[in-house]
């Protein structure tokens, strides 16, 4: 079953929480819609949930629409953030409710409780108040209730934001195995787009109550629609140098007044064009002597962050660029390098709209 | 454990010991003046362990036999009320027990809709309501005689029922507008999504969240519609018709003062009272601390 929401849009008085969306989930795919908080996304969750309705706009099941049904009459499961758990049921009575509410048989109930919480490895867990459980498993009963009533569509709302990070990378995995073994198309909203990238078919990064971009991780990473994506996904962001431009088939970059060729352009332009060259950190190259088509710099800021070390660099008299190396790498604060672009890992933006011009040359 | 520690608690307890005793006196002088005999009573000096035990005042309430006491010690048969003590009694249960359910159901509904549904002065409507609170009973009991007379309620116990809804149903909405408002609307999302209707959702889900918001909110109004006394005084002229709190005044019968029957009375009436508080202790602290920190 096929998930499609055509021109929605919401406002909450003045207001445009959403602008136009539109947005096909295929079955058994795990969505995720990704982006800075008040971009609409939890509320276009809501609007799929039913618990809030689009000023217009339509949401398709197939062909059929599912606009105007009531929450329950939707046959959806939701996990909240908060989990939302009935505070004085036990676990079992927790579970149970959505069976019980739709007039399951008592012992079918009881089997397909017992069945889940065994999944979920809390059976030991079902005469227990919520209040007297962890984080974790309050999480796993939230999902619990969720599964039981093998809904055909899963809605997650930030699911792990409330967890430690150490938690958080367990159920993370934890999650994304459920998926893969219920099999139940999945749309998940968070703000935090590491739990995006690992665990999604596709990302829909939102802003600004707009879809920037809806595609599969590797391309939003590899091919992010405009700056914005480019700035929102990976992590550390990505570096923004403005005064860069395409000549011919070289990039150069304003240093100053002078200009230094740092790459040869990989989208050749006829003429000069200014652009906004996107570079992420990973994708550069420090060296401590001249290379031909680099940029020299100035380190600032050296952070060791585990495996890698991140760098900060002046460059010219106020750019600053980051760079990610290897931990073993033994430059210093005020040592004098060479920055060195690869052209295949260079993005181009459009000054004035911020598109990427490999993208929208190609479309 | 220091000396200015151990300073500190011991005037800490000392306090508590006074409060206590200022507190206790009277209903310990009231439950010892009700076992004593009527020659006993005004005995000098003064006992707070009686003498002699008798629960001839306590018989005499709820057999309803008439007996006085003359200045030579004697029981006489007099004109006066023991006999109405039963009705009373069951005038102020039933007035009690009438108004708080009135006051709880309208309030629960009220508050209920004042935090989930969206309409024009739904956020005035609680401080109006507390306003309402704040305005005293004698001022407010000489209109609400007059709308009793109108709607020919006077003298009956469906005027009480009515007056103490008037008092209590605003505080208890107030109350509970509190309590709603601290109960995550995600819950009832979280139930709705599970396919409950509104109606089931607020059985299901709000009722049981709100529980010790709505027993505060009772034993408020049980309090003050028990307690009552103006109201009483006001809208009802037979005796028979009486609450507690007005009819044991008939004890005070010219120069006759049965302080017996009076402190069985009060000793009677206390206790109810006394029961519900000690039984929903739990219930009213989780009930007031809930509303006012998360309200």
């Amino acid at each position: 079953m096929t998930i499609r929401l055509e021109h929605i849009c919401k406002n909450f008085g003045a207001v445009e929480v959403l602008k136009d969306i539109h947005l096909e989930f295929p079955e058994r795919e795990f969505i995720t819609l990704v982006g800075p908080s008040g971009c609409g996304k939890s509320t276009l969750l809501r609007i799929l949930a039913g618990l809030e309705s689009a000023s217009s706009g339509a949401i398709y099941r197939d062909a059929q629409t599912v606009s105007d049904l009531a929450p329950g009459k939707r046959d959806i499961a939701m996990v909240f953030q908060s989990y939302a758990l009935y505070p004085h049921m036990n676990v079992f009575r927790n579970i149970a409710y959505g069976l019980k509410v739709r007039g399951t048989p008592a012992d079918e109930t009881e089997r397909r409780v017992h069945e889940v919480a065994k999944v979920l490895e809390i059976e030991h867990l079902l005469d227990r108040k919520p209040k007297a459980l962890s984080g974790g498993q309050r999480q796993r009963v939230a999902l619990g209730r969720a599964m039981v009533r093998k809904p055909w569509l899963f809605l997650m709302d930030e699911p792990l934001s409330n967890l430690d990070a150490k938690l958080r990378a367990t159920m993370r995995g934890e999650l994304k195995r459920f998926h893969l073994r219920l099999e139940t198309t999945t749309v998940y909203v968070t703000h935090d787009q590491l739990e995006a990238m690992t665990m999604s078919d596709k990302i829909a990064v939102m802003d600004g109550g707009v879809v920037q971009q809806y595609a599969t991780p590797e391309e939003v990473y590899n091919r992010p629609a405009n700056v914005f994506v480019a700035g929102f996904i990976g992590s550390p962001p990505m570096n923004f140098l403005a005064g860069a431009a395409i000549t011919g088939n070289t990039v150069s970059l304003d240093c100053g007044g002078t200009r230094s060729t740092i790459a040869v352009s990989p989208l050749p332009a006829a003429g000069s064009r200014e652009v906004v060259l996107g570079v992420r950190p990973q994708d550069l190259e420090v060296f401590d002597t001249a290379r031909e088509h680099s940029l020299a710099a100035e380190v600032s800021l050296v952070q060791l962050v585990g495996s890698e070390k991140l760098i900060d660099l002046n460059y010219a008299t106020s750019g600053r660029i980051s760079a990610q190396v290897k931990a073993d790498s033994r430059l210093a604060a005020g040592q004098k390098v060479w920055v060195g672009f690869d052209p295949a890992k260079l993005h181009l933006f459009e000054p004035a709209s911020g598109r990427n011009l490999a993208l929208a040359e190609r479309a | 454990m220091n000396a200015a520690y151990v300073a500190r608690q011991a005037l800490a307890y000392l306090v508590l010991l006074v409060l206590t005793f200022l507190i206790c006196f009277p209903l310990i002088w009231a439950l010892s003046t009700s076992l004593k005999p009527p020659k006993d009573v005004m005995a000098t000096p003064p006992r707070v362990i009686p003498l002699e035990v008798t629960l001839a005042n306590y018989r005499n309430l709820i057999t309803g036999k008439q007996q006085y006491f003359r200045a030579d010690q004697s029981y006489v048969p007099t004109t006066a009320a023991p006999q109405y003590f039963t009705s009373w009694f069951a005038n102020s249960v039933v007035v009690s027990l009438g108004s708080t359910c009135i006051s709880i159901v309208i309030s629960t509904l009220a508050a209920y809709s004042i935090t989930r549904f969206r309409y024009w002065g739904r956020r005035i409507i609680p401080y109006f309501s507390l306003l309402g609170y704040m305005i005293p009973s004698i001022i407010l009991v000489f209109p609400l005689f007059l709308v009793m007379a109108e709607f020919r309620l006077t003298n009956s116990l469906w005027s009480l029922t009515f007056g103490y809804v008037s008092i209590t149903l605003p505080f208890c909405m107030w109350l509970l507008w509190a309590f709603f408002r601290g109960i995550p609307i995600e819950l009832e999302e979280a139930a709705m999504i599970d396919g409950a209707g509104r109606l089931r959702v607020f059985v299901d889900i709000v009722l049981p969240s709100a529980l010790p918001g709505i027993i505060a909110a009772a034993i408020f109004s049980l309090i003050v519609s028990w307690n009552d006394y103006l109201f009483a005084r006001v809208f009802i002229n037979s005796i028979e018709n009486l609450p507690l709190t007005v009819g044991v005044m008939h004890f005070f019968e010219g120069v006759h003062v049965d302080w017996g029957l009076m402190m069985a009375s009060a000793v009677l009436m206390t206790l109810p009272m006394a029961l519900l508080f000690m039984l929903m202790q739990r219930h009213l602290v989780a009930g007031f601390g809930a509303g006012a920190v998360k309200g």
